[in-house]
């Protein structure tokens, strides 16, 4: 009886979304403890509010990141321009709606005609498509710099990093620009019992699943993830499985940008996504993928961006200031790290192998 | 005579990325000079250097991470701490040479923790200095949430002695072209930071750990060299050279916030590729660290000159180099790789494309800012005669908050001031409880009637918004090229408060930007000028 017991412990500790799972666990435990009220959840209008709630809506841009992330990662690459790319996302689906606003001098009557909540000048699924088509190109050019040209992946995308919110604000000419169009708003800002924009997140997780684990593309990204060359020895074509991970990172780029900008109603270039490539790439790596690449797990890297984001909504609900909340998270990041570090990790191993060892 | 250059090239190849990136700053330089004659004023020069000693100090500190083949993105929150850190200080009266040696040891604490952290407990570079450099910017806001001043007069006498350019001014009157004392402390960084890199024990083992792109620690270990050492000490380092742009940074703004810097790190690393070093590590040189910074301030002292061109071009330019250098250096790892194994024909042309697209780029860029210039003759006219280049660009003027005073003193109930913008403009308005609202614009005044009635709902209505609770703070953030700056000041039931903000950021409070629009609807517009 015991053996088995010892070894079901040591097949969870080995799971993949083991560790992910103790971290946001945890968590949750400190707010159980320490801030009352924080899972009480209540129902408006048909719609289910609380702070668990706030958790995942407020994580969705950053699980969105991840999941494009995750797949780079596993490549042995990282993409640091996605919060570029949600500004330039932002900024073009703004533009569509209403591109009035760029460098004309506008006449007083139509400031009317622009707050009205049912005004856009694009159709919403034109402003979607061309939005998400021109996030992806640049995923692709990524892609392309580090697959093809060879360069280093953190210097590929750092050009995009660097010169993409620039290129955000030459699309709007530096206006930040109002959205007011409803139907676009609801897309970040909706509720369907859930907020809307989790539906979102599942729909591109399920698209992930599918094109990584009922294909073979999942396992050509880990092989490429340990050992480039020797994949394309195998037959694998490293460099169209780099450029897709990287296309499919700046696809969901786009659509965090989507979802930001509608939820903050603005196309704000200087600060739409600000520092998520580094939430995103933590996510990633609390989920348990290595930076060097290989094995990878798309739902570990969503508990991981729960757990950044469940940390910072549990330090508003405690009471911190909100720029504050950037020590704690990185305090946290830290334990995290720590708890993978391959010290603890033999350390619970030493503490849970024994019996076994003995039998 | 191909021959000989080539040989020449050849011999002094590892010089190369460096010396491209001075023929460019220069080269940029002089054509800007040619375009605009307010660029030919020395005191423009100089300033290229007055006002990035902070910049110069960081990258020369990450050039030494690099080499290692690291990286630390943690020297914008250590810059943005020290600053506050030392402004709080300062408040308090401590002794300023005290406060300085503080923060230079937290930052080299910093540093050694974070160094230790990935050298032995293996965690990435990325991820601790990512760690660390949250953990230092939200340290800022347990300290202070505003920007605190600083009047002390060490930092005043740092920040504001003019060390005149012999050659470039006349000693009798104190006129010319100057520099501050800030700019030899970079200086000295800089000199000392060359020295210990190619002439001591400690930066050849740099230079070893870094090698073969960053794959050589392992061989450095078996040559018996301190490799974990090393490392440690290069982030020590690093946090020391963060710690020093960070107290650089506050006698240079004279204050402390937790919002400076923001993005810091990038430019930072920029600056790194530009001047040459290989962002793989073990090759590059520290002295490239000042063509790095000369190029980004030549890139945006043409953009102000240009004056059609918005501040956030400079961002798109300095991407678009980095590109081109990174083109250039893989052109010189192949050409290195050359001479001891052929690569392939597919693969040379596969670089030589990228160099000529590189090129390309470069030319482009250049080619697009003149081309800028050209297509605005009578904007640059206007802008070229101006002697400095601070006054090429919209400058926030100082605050007319005395003005505001003097009409609130004859009666106003509400001012409201907004400067800065795309046309730079500088208002004031004064709202009088008798529904007089006046406004003057330093050149021009306008006027409106509104009833006492409309005074009272807008009074009401901002004070409703919560202006008189904690809901309202005072903010402020470097504006943006095209942001206003914000000062209003409410008096209503016997209660008066000013709170100033400026747009473009998520700092300030967003009822703000209500109360911003009610008194814009109520207003009267000045005239739009031909």
């Amino acid at each position: 009886m015991k053996p088995k017991i010892a070894f079901n412990w040591k097949k969870m500790i080995e799971h993949k979304l083991f560790f992910p799972f103790v971290a946001l666990a945890i968590i949750l435990l400190f707010d159980l403890i320490f801030i009352p009220g924080f899972f009480r959840l209540q129902t408006k209008e048909g719609h289910l509010y609380g702070n668990l709630v706030d958790i995942l809506r407020n994580g969705s841009t950053v699980m969105l990141l991840a999941l494009g992330m995750t797949l780079v990662i596993a490549t042995g690459g990282v993409d640091l321009s996605v919060g570029a790319v949600m500004a330039i996302a932002a900024s073009v689906a703004a533009i569509l709606m209403n591109p009035v606003i760029i460098g004309m001098k506008l006449p007083p009557d139509l400031m009317k005609f622009i707050n009205d909540p049912n005004f856009t000048y694009a159709p919403l699924w034109q402003v979607i498509t061309v939005t998400l088509i021109v996030a992806t190109f640049c995923g692709m050019w990524n892609g392309l710099l580090v697959a093809y040209v060879k360069i280093q992946p953190m210097v590929a995308t750092l050009i995009l990093m660097i010169a993409g919110r620039g290129i955000a604000q030459l699309i709007t000419n530096g206006v930040r620009i109002q959205i007011f169009y409803e139907p676009y708003a609801f897309l970040g800002s909706g509720w369907l019992i859930l907020p809307f924009s989790l539906y979102i997140v599942a729909l591109v997780f399920l698209l992930a699943s599918l094109l990584t684990r009922k294909t073979a593309i999942g396992l050509f990204i880990e092989s490429v993830g340990v050992n480039a060359r020797s994949s394309f020895f195998s037959g694998i074509d490293e460099k169209k499985i780099k450029l897709l991970a990287y296309t499919f990172c700046g696809f969901c780029a786009g659509v965090a940008g989507l979802v930001a900008s509608s939820n903050i109603r603005t196309s704000d270039a200087n600060n739409i996504g600000l520092n998520y490539e580094l939430d995103a790439i933590l996510a990633v790596v609390i989920g348990g993928t290595l930076m060097a690449g290989g094995r990878f797990s798309l739902l570990a890297s969503l508990i991981g961006a729960l757990v950044m984001q469940a940390t910072t909504t549990s330090m508003y609900a405690f009471g911190v200031p909100a720029n504050a909340v950037l020590a704690i998270k990185g305090v946290v990041v830290i334990l995290v790290i720590l708890l993978y570090s391959e010290q603890v990790r033999s350390f619970i191993r030493r503490f849970t192998a024994p019996k076994e060892a003995r039998s | 005579m191909m021959q000989k250059m080539s040989a020449f090239i050849a011999k002094n190849q590892r010089f190369l990325p460096m010396s491209v990136t001075a023929i460019l700053s220069i080269a940029a330089y002089l054509v800007g000079a040619l375009l605009y004659p307010g660029m030919r004023d020395a005191q423009v020069f100089f300033n290229l250097f007055r006002t990035s000693p902070f910049l110069l100090i960081s990258v020369i500190g990450m050039t030494f991470v690099i080499l290692t083949g690291g990286i630390d993105l943690s020297v914008s929150g250590v810059v943005a701490l020290t600053t506050v850190a030392a402004a709080a200080l300062l408040r308090e009266g401590w002794n300023a040479w005290l406060v300085m040696l503080l923060m230079l040891l937290m930052g080299m604490a910093f540093g050694a923790t974070m160094g230790a952290f990935i050298t032995y407990l293996k965690v990435q570079p990325f991820i601790a200095t990512l760690a660390g450099m949250w953990v230092a910017r939200g340290l800022c806001f347990f300290i202070s949430d505003d920007a605190i001043a600083i009047n002390n007069p060490v930092y005043c006498l740092l920040g504001q002695t003019m060390l005149l350019i012999p050659g470039f001014s006349d000693p009798k009157t104190q006129q010319g072209a100057f520099i501050s004392p800030l700019v030899i402390i970079a200086f000295v960084v800089l000199a000392v930071a060359t020295y210990v890199a190619h002439y001591t024990r400690f930066g050849r083992t740099i230079y070893a750990i870094g090698g073969n792109e960053g794959r050589n620690e392992q061989s450095a270990r078996l040559m018996g060299l301190p490799v974990d050492r090393t490392k440690v000490l290069v982030y020590t380092l690093n946090g020391f050279c963060s710690a020093l742009a960070g107290i650089i940074l506050s006698i240079y703004v004279s204050s402390g916030h937790g919002l400076y810097a923001r993005g810091f790190e990038m430019t930072v690393i920029a600056a790194v590729v530009m001047g040459g070093t290989m962002l793989t590590g073990g090759q590059g040189y520290v002295f490239g660290a000042l063509f790095g910074v000369l190029i980004t301030g030549v890139t945006q002292t043409l953009i102000q000159f240009n004056g059609q061109l918005s501040s956030w071009w400079t961002n798109i330019v300095v991407g678009l180099l980095t590109l081109f250098f990174i083109g250039a250096q893989s052109f010189l790892a192949t050409r290195k790789g050359r001479q001891v194994e052929a690569g392939s024909p597919e693969v040379q042309r596969r670089r030589r494309m990228l160099v000529w697209g590189g090129s390309a780029v470069g030319v482009i860029v250049v080619g697009a800012l003149i081309l800028g210039a050209l297509l605005n003759p009578k904007e640059n006219g206007a802008v070229g005669t101006t002697p400095t280049a601070e006054s090429a660009v919209c400058q926030f003027q100082p605050t007319s908050d005395e003005d505001a005073d003097a009409l609130i003193a004859e009666g106003a109930v509400l001012t409201y001031e907004r400067n800065g913008g795309p046309d730079c403009i500088d208002e004031l308005f004064a709202i009088y409880p008798d529904g007089r609202i006046i406004g003057v614009d330093g050149a021009r005044n306008v006027e409106k009637q509104a009833t006492v009635a409309d005074v009272e709902t807008l009074l009401a209505g901002i004070r409703d918004q919560g202006w008189f609770t904690d809901e309202f703070y005072n903010t402020w953030h470097t504006p943006c090229g095209q942001c206003f700056e914000y000062h209003i000041t409410v008096i209503y039931e016997g209660e008066e408060k000013r709170v100033t903000a400026v747009d473009g950021g998520t700092d300030a409070p967003a009822a703000y930007w209500q109360v911003v629009s009610r008194i814009n609807g109520v207003i009267p517009k000045f005239p739009e000028t031909p």
